[in-house]
């Protein structure tokens, strides 16, 4: 098998192990952190987007539809949570499944509270 | 299924496909979001008609015709590290070709949408400068939807995802995987 320039051992031996793993860097399977804290940035955007519309444009944004929109779209992004670590840990031997468990959780019980007691 | 040569070694292929659909997986939500969007503005215009084009509901809609081409630019840039993903001649693979100059057109409409507002004030849903919104992001989402096919079919091939069990989208991926979903000339 060719190998990009600088890998490899000039072709006389094909690539090693070490070379393979230079060549995938970051393994996705170890992006769990970076995408559970991507999901949580995303939700509290998500929360103040629809909060400026309800605190500051109360005339076109109701707090009810404002919260709607929140609930749906927080229903989309842990959609989207729960694909991502799926797809990074499947065929491997990590598993955080108490970490999605756990932040999914926070976050709604988080956003029922908000929708609750935010913004009336 | 047709084995398609390898040309960087299985276990890194996998890996850069795999963050290839991470990306897509966000694409996706902020797709849905937009589709939410759409409800929040039309609701807002049916009792304010043209208000400005600084309000939130626009805040979120034009912010996806930002967000979505910067993201499948960034999965135009990273798919060169995947042979199997190039278009015809080496090129941009000919679904995110679709993808981003639908995209294009949509954000070339946010220019037009505003001249014409800003003379014609009227903001009913079936003018004609929202119909290229509209086709622009149905091109891209045809085009995406090739390109996901595209990457789920290989992932499929690399042992790293299960077939479809229902046969018809198992021969669906197959016949991606020969290049013969669309054309037999264009992977």
């Amino acid at each position: 098998m060719t190998l990009p320039r600088g890998f490899g051992t000039g072709g006389a031996s094909g690539e090693g192990s070490a070379d393979v793993e230079r060549m995938i860097g970051r393994r996705v399977e170890h992006m769990g952190g970076l995408i559970t804290l991507s999901y949580i940035a995303a939700w509290l955007a998500t929360f103040g987007g629809t909060a400026a519309g309800y605190f500051y444009y109360p005339w076109a944004y109701p707090t009810n539809s404002g919260h709607f929109a929140f609930i749906v779209l927080t229903i989309i992004e842990s959609i989207g949570y729960l694909f991502c670590m799926k797809v990074t840990q499947e065929g491997s031997r990590v598993s955080t499944n108490g970490l999605i468990a756990g932040t999914m959780g926070i976050i709604a019980i988080l956003t029922v509270l908000i929708s609750t007691f935010v913004g009336f | 299924m047709a084995q398609m040569p390898a040309l960087v070694p299985k276990e890194v292929e996998i890996q850069r496909l795999k963050k290839i659909w991470l990306i897509i997986i966000a694409m996706g939500s902020v797709a849905a979001s937009v589709e939410v969007d759409n409800f929040v503005d039309g609701s807002l215009h049916q009792t304010s008609i043209r208000d400005s084009a600084f309000t939130p509901a626009h805040w979120w809609l034009y912010s996806h015709f930002v967000a979505l081409p910067l993201g499948w630019g960034m999965v135009a840039i990273y798919d060169r590290r995947v042979p199997i993903l190039r278009g015809p001649n080496n090129s941009m693979n000919t679904g995110l070709k679709m993808t981003i100059l639908g995209y294009l057109a949509t954000m070339f409409t946010i220019g037009i949408n505003e001249m014409w507002h800003f003379w014609f004030v009227e903001e009913i849903f079936a003018v004609p400068n929202h119909w290229m919104f509209n086709m622009g992001v149905v091109v891209a989402f045809i085009g995406a939807l090739a390109y996901v096919v595209r990457v789920y079919a290989r992932l499929i091939e690399l042992g790293a995802e299960t077939p479809g069990e229902n046969p018809y989208i198992a021969e669906m991926y197959k016949m991606a995987l020969e290049g013969k979903l669309y054309s037999r000339s264009i992977p």
